[in-house]
């Protein structure tokens, strides 16, 4: 049994111009121990996955879903008092801008005390010997001081240690990284990447890792959704979407970026076009609009295509079906192996 | 937009100069405001850029880059140094003198939503420069805004739509254009692409090539994203707390680093790629920043250093030419007679 199971989620905004979908029908699974990374653009509905499973959105959110199951129990029918049991304790949370996450007016030590006081009930003295306890794995420099510090007091790669301390001291089964090292610098960043890394190792935990940063899922993540328009639309082993990307964007996103290691200076090559409104998603393949090998057949709904060994895309260009439409010089094709699955 | 012959065929030498560069913001405290420490912005820095080139400046936060780019630029006053100009000092200039500058050096920023009058229409913001240092008016300027618009990649009946209508991209390009309306010669590009999402980055990456290209700009590109840079640049340059660590050409610099510092950034940048992760070392730094108020005694870097020895704490490295143009200030590589120190067993990019 997958630790956690998304089921057709879809999530939307009530806005003054009309319904906003952010999330579209996605679903994944993700098995205990695992480090998933999602990777999108802004408005590819990576974040709102995380908050709708927390459900931690906006009263103009409306979240649906066939199921959330997280250990064979369905999120989705909790109540908001059941939910605040879960969040903190068996799922935690750390965002990008520790600064705005934490209390101000609380010392760390009192933040971290009050959740392990919550859910695992202990006294005032156990709670606060559990803080110093977490800053000593997390690594922040005389512990038994800090504890007694204020988050202004916190430079930003110690905050968001802080974060991860806090996130970890209950021992959750899955923790949610929303972009955990954006607003850190390069040196900092690895220095939080190997602490997650070590903290993994040592707890177990699944990871969920929600980034722009195609570099930090590289090194991070075992398996990687790739999110536009607010859907899945790759699926895969980090060797899978990296080394042989099968949907159009995800080739198109890796051709964009310039590299560290690449001594070329040849022209990098855009993704022609912007993404998607929307407001107004187009019914087929989100990235249709922007795709060099658009076909007839992408402007419906399309499936997903399974490439074996878990590597699937969302992407007609696989279809058998579509053959005599396919543009000659799309390299993918023709895939025999692709199989269509339902979702 | 094609990419060939440029038209502003560039001369060969510097076009600026930076010479013993320092940049101090006072901070005063007490009922009296009393002056009570100084952050240490930009502490001593030498650099030139030449022309045609693209000079990457690259550095965490505090490094003091973003300050450099605002002081070339005359946006703020020095403390102390030399800032030469197509051989004039542009520190010493008045106000007249610096406006003229102003047709001849632009800047772009960082965050296309905050750089832009949201209440002014994409023609005025574009035709703005134009007023203000009289070189079009009427027909004449409306022409010049759409062949700018067509420059960038905008449509000319963009000119009377207003920023918020465009993304964030085209919000870019639109900077682009008002930096080019007084067709300079240099440009300052502060974190030009940071900002936007990594499909639409290379839109804008292209863009500025391919004007550099056709108008023979000079750009000094800052930015914190060494991929970027590497990408883009000619030489880079690498900061920190408010000091030049190293200076190279571009290859040199990303395949032999001399300075830990530079190293340790380099080998933090992750690769999307899994397999080339796998094999390479990381080398993770202790500690934070230092901060530019009080910053480290001796070489900056001496707290954070995994080789730093004894006169490290004590003295001051001197920014050290090691051969083509390499520079790099470090008592290590000096005392080895310019050679790299090998922080990860092996090389540190590929």
């Amino acid at each position: 049994m997958p630790l956690l199971e998304v089921k057709n989620l879809r999530t939307t905004f009530r806005t003054e111009d009309g319904p906003v979908t952010a999330v579209n029908g996605l679903t994944f699974s993700l098995e205990a121990g695992q480090t998933l990374g999602i990777v999108g653009e802004s408005g590819s509905g990576k974040s709102v996955t995380s908050l709708s499973i927390m459900r931690l959105l906006s009263r103009n959110a409306a979240v649906e879903a066939d199921a959330i199951n997280f250990n064979g129990e369905n999120l989705m029918t909790k109540s908001e008092a059941e939910m605040r049991k879960i969040r903190g304790y068996k799922i935690a949370m750390i965002f990008q801008d520790p600064m705005t996450s934490l209390n101000p007016v609380l010392t760390v030590g009192e933040q971290i005390a009050e959740a392990v006081r919550l859910h695992l009930g202990y006294d005032r003295k156990a709670a606060r010997d559990k803080a110093v306890e977490m800053f000593e794995k997390v690594r922040i420099p005389s512990p038994a001081q800090r504890i007694d510090d204020y988050p202004h007091q916190f430079s930003g790669g110690m905050r968001q240690r802080v974060m991860i301390a806090m996130a970890l001291s209950c021992n959750p089964q899955l923790l949610i990284a929303d972009e955990p090292t954006t607003a850190l610098d390069v040196t900092i960043q690895a220095q939080i990447l190997q602490l997650m890394n070590d903290m993994q190792n040592e707890t177990g935990a699944a990871i969920i890792l929600i980034t722009h940063d195609l570099g930090v899922v590289a090194e991070v993540c075992r398996n990687v959704l790739v999110m536009y328009g607010g859907n899945m639309v790759e699926y895969g082993s980090a060797d899978q979407i990296f080394r042989a990307p099968r949907m159009p964007y995800t080739q198109g996103l890796l051709a964009s970026l310039p590299r560290l290691d690449d001594r070329r200076q040849e022209r990098l090559q855009p993704i022609k076009g912007q993404p998607p409104n929307l407001l107004n998603l187009p019914p087929g393949c989100a990235f249709a609009p922007r795709c060099a090998y658009r076909m007839p057949a992408c402007d419906q709904p399309v499936g997903l295509y399974d490439f074996g060994n878990g590597h699937v895309a969302r992407c007609a260009l696989y279809d058998e079906r579509y053959t005599e439409q396919r543009p000659a010089d799309f390299p993918g094709a023709p895939v025999a192996s692709a199989v269509r699955v339902p979702g | 937009m094609t990419m060939e012959a440029t038209l502003a065929a560039p001369t060969t030498g510097a076009l600026l100069e930076v010479k013993a560069l320092k940049k101090y913001f006072p901070i005063h405290a007490g009922l009296f405001s009393r002056h009570v420490a100084d952050v240490k912005a930009i502490d001593g820095v030498d650099f030139e850029i030449r022309r045609g080139e693209t000079l990457g400046l690259v550095g965490e936060s505090g490094s003091g880059k973003t300050t450099i780019g605002r002081v070339v630029m005359r946006l703020l006053p020095a403390t102390s140094g030399d800032v030469s100009f197509d051989g004039r000092d542009i520190l010493a200039m008045g106000r007249g003198d610096v406006r003229h500058l102003r047709r001849q050096m632009q800047i772009i920023f960082q965050d296309p939503y905050a750089s832009l009058n949201p209440r002014m229409t994409v023609g005025d913001i574009v035709g703005e420069p134009l007023r203000i240092h009289n070189l079009a008016s009427g027909k004449a300027a409306e022409d010049r805004v759409r062949d700018l618009l067509k420059l960038v990649g905008l449509r000319p009946y963009h000119a009377n739509r207003y920023p918020h209508e465009f993304s964030g991209g085209q919000r870019q390009r639109i900077g682009v254009a008002r930096a080019l309306a007084v067709d300079p010669k240099f440009i300052v590009c502060d974190e030009p692409v940071s900002a936007l999402d990594v499909s639409i980055q290379a839109q804008v990456i292209n863009l500025l090539e391919d004007l550099q290209q056709q108008l023979g700009l000079t750009y000094l590109f800052i930015a914190h994203d060494l991929s970027v840079v590497r990408h883009i640049s000619t030489r880079v340059a690498v900061m920190y707390v408010g000091k030049l660590v190293e200076l190279a050409g571009r290859d040199a610099l990303y395949e032999n680093p001399l300075h830990p510092y530079t190293q340790a950034l380099l080998s933090a940048i992750p690769i999307p790629d899994p397999a080339v992760e796998a094999r390479r070392t990381r080398i993770v730094l202790k500690g934070d920043i230092p901060s530019p108020v009080d910053p480290p005694s001796g070489c900056r870097f001496h707290t954070r250093c995994p080789i730093a020895f004894e006169r490290c704490s004590v003295e001051e490295p001197a920014f050290v030419d090691y051969g083509s143009g390499h520079f790099a200030a470090c008592h290590w590589v000096a005392e080895h007679g310019g050679q790299a120190p090998n922080l990860a067993n092996g090389p540190i990019v590929l």
